[in-house]
């Protein structure tokens, strides 16, 4: 009598997974609450620092909007991509490159206040598409590795935001940053008393634009059907190459904007490190919602709220920041490690 | 004329020997992924994995101050780790890319927290003792080979005669046989009586005893101290050097090189005071990277095939 069985298929139905997630989040809370006692801190009072703020005060939760923002977007760049099949890192790009080329606008050129918002989200959008849509050519006519290229294009467009920040476009001062943007190019604050701004009402509209395009439109299932199986794709008439294209052109142009949110909407100038590691926690964002558009907003109202509550935990107990990335990863991997448990089933009879 | 010539053979005996100096990390790394990939698992897990090798070491040499202590020590760390993603690649299934780059992010996190429990919030860089560059008599003072050749790390030789080692052992040893079958062909190795997992196990674990050993090599013999950027994508970098080297040891030292060179060319620039902006000289690295696999150079790379395809025995 064995009590434990292997299934013949992993269990898929809600219970299971759901059941599944709970225990993958809480060993993950488990082991960084190990991690909290080696601060000599109560873990339960780190937790509640970390999630009060973000989730239960007014102002807070402001900001974890202000977090979800750019997280969203880049979390649906992800989606576009890797489900077309093309498995896209280069998001930490460009959101700089987005958010550079919005600054640029903003602060160098002189655009009439009333063009200056469609202009900024079309140029910071073709700014991302290029630099993504290269990598997609590069892999499509060359047959490169769009996953390693597209890393190593992150570090190129990070040295290229350093030098237009030291060099051309620099303020005046001793960091190296441009000039902070004029009131008027600013997104509105949407929620009184707090910073919120309407990039997360973008990043909303998107998401719904995102979902409805994948699963209500010809272009979406062809994208899935290049991702799932290029060569039945290919066979089925569908020039998947055009499709790797438009998919990154999309998931570039995403990323941008969520440059050009973080810019308008919360840092209103240019700095060096503006991207903080936002491109690739935007795609664990993506990984905990299953790559599912609409699972994207609860996962990134999460990861945005526990990055503010991270600040908080640093100024009240003492906590490194540095410790949510920990959290924020060890979530997610024992997610897929959870996986593992679905494959068998407890016999009790 | 002869001022001029002796001026370019100086730059050049600098640039060669900053050549050899800053492949050797990478070459590290990449010549322990080559047997990562060769038994089919692509672990790109190893930019964090030389981070916490790197802050092994450093921690290590700071408390201690025994070099080869942090060498081991950064080795352990790299094999440790290695094993949560072997579980991950090959016992989970998961996916081999996603695992990794929330590797690397989980990797930050250690390594960020950790270094400040260590050393404090406010301390400023702390240096910590390094490998000393050999003076090999008679050797060292032969003129242009001598420096470039003879004028490097312990660290450096040891790598040279790992690839030598690699070698053999992929291509010569039934055991390197077997990691080669469980990449090519997973359910032929298994229907011969290799255990896949296990050859999967062994090439990942081998990934990250050598991706440690880099990091170790970073902060002993290239920096001599700790800081979150000192990895900077030389993991990604070495990845690269796996595809570029076509998954053999020796072609990858040459590719190391060719990386290295580019890293010491910009370097150089940076200090000859060229007009180019020090971080636009800075991209130069990768942007050789992103060109070498890009597919534009020697012919079509012919991966393992069976590489990040998880293999399930039943």
């Amino acid at each position: 009598m064995k009590l434990i069985e292997r299934r013949v298929s992993p269990a898929d139905s809600p219970l299971a997974l759901a059941t599944a997630m709970i225990i993958a989040v809480a060993a993950a809370m488990l082991v960084t609450s190990l991690l909290f006692t080696l601060y000599g801190a109560n873990p339960l009072k780190a937790y509640f620092a970390l999630f009060h703020e973000p989730f239960a005060t007014w102002r807070g939760f402001g900001y974890t909007l202000v977090r979800t923002a750019p997280l969203t977007l880049i979390a649906l760049g992800t989606i576009l991509s890797w489900r077309s099949g093309f498995g896209y890192l280069g998001f930490e790009g460009c959101f700089v490159l987005g958010a550079a080329a919005t600054t640029w606008l903003a602060l160098f050129t002189a655009v009439p206040s009333w063009a200056f918002l469609p202009l900024a989200l079309s140029l910071s959008f073709t700014a991302g598409a290029v630099w993504a849509g290269g990598v997609a050519l590069v892999r499509a006519r060359l047959g490169g590795n769009e996953v390693l290229i597209s890393l190593m294009t992150n570090y190129v467009a990070i040295l290229i935001l350093q030098y237009l920040v030291s060099g051309p476009m620099r303020a005046p001062g001793s960091v190296p940053q441009t000039a902070l943007l004029p009131r008027a190019k600013w997104l509105p604050f949407i929620l009184h008393g707090t910073r919120a701004h309407a990039g997360i009402l973008l990043a909303l509209l998107v998401t719904v634009v995102v979902w409805m395009l994948l699963r209500k439109t010809p272009l979406g299932y062809e994208l899935i059907v290049s991702g799932l199986n290029p060569s039945a794709a290919r066979y089925g008439g569908i020039n998947v190459g055009a499709r790797l294209v438009i998919a990154a052109f999309c998931a570039g142009g995403l990323g941008a904007w969520a440059g050009t949110v973080e810019v308008l909407g919360a840092q209103h100038r240019l700095m060096d490190g503006i991207s903080g590691g936002v491109g690739f926690t935007g795609i664990i964002v993506a990984l905990l919602g299953r790559l599912n558009p609409l699972a994207v907003i609860p996962a990134a109202v999460l990861y945005g709220g526990m990055t503010v509550g991270a600040n908080a935990m640093q100024r009240r107990a003492g906590i490194p920041s540095s410790i949510t990335f920990i959290l924020q990863s060890l979530i997610v991997l024992m997610v897929l490690a959870s996986d593992i448990f679905r494959r068998y089933r407890v016999k009790l009879s | 004329m002869n001022f001029h010539r002796l001026m370019t053979s100086a730059f050049l005996v600098t640039w060669l020997a900053a050549s050899l100096r800053l492949s050797g990390p990478v070459l590290l790394a990449a010549l322990g992924e080559t047997f990562s990939e060769r038994s089919g698992v692509l672990n790109v897990g190893i930019e964090g994995t030389i981070l916490l090798g790197a802050l092994a070491s450093f921690l290590t040499d700071y408390v201690t101050g025994m070099l080869w202590m942090s060498v081991l020590v950064a080795v352990l760390t790299g094999i440790l780790f290695n094993l949560l993603l072997a579980w991950m690649y090959v016992t989970v299934r998961a996916s081999q890319v996603v695992v990794g780059l929330v590797f690397n992010v989980l990797a930050l996190g250690i390594a960020a927290t950790v270094y400040r429990r260590a050393l404090g919030e406010s301390s400023g860089p702390q240096g910590v003792p390094m490998f000393p560059t050999l003076h090999i008599p008679w050797l060292s003072d032969l003129p242009l080979l001598g420096p470039v050749l003879f004028g490097q790390t312990i660290l450096f030789y040891l790598t040279l005669g790992l690839v030598v080692v690699a070698h053999f052992v992929l291509f010569r040893t039934s055991f390197g046989l077997a990691l080669r079958a469980a990449g090519e062909n997973p359910s032929a190795a298994d229907a011969a009586g290799v255990s896949v997992a296990r050859m999967r196990y062994t090439g990942v674990l081998i990934g990250g005893a050598t991706a440690g050993m880099a990091g170790a090599y970073l902060v002993l013999a290239q920096i001599g101290l700790f800081r979150e950027s000192i990895v900077s994508g030389q993991g990604f970098i070495a990845l690269g050097i796996v595809i570029f080297g076509r998954w053999s040891p020796w072609k990858a030292a040459l590719a190391a090189f060719v990386f290295g060179a580019s890293d010491a060319l910009q370097l150089g620039l940076q200090l000859g005071g060229a007009s180019i902006p020090p971080q636009l000289l800075a991209s130069l690295p990768y942007i050789v990277t992103i060109l070498a696999i890009s597919g534009l150079f020697g012919g079509k790379a012919v991966q393992p095939a069976a590489l990040m395809v998880p293999y399930a025995k039943d």
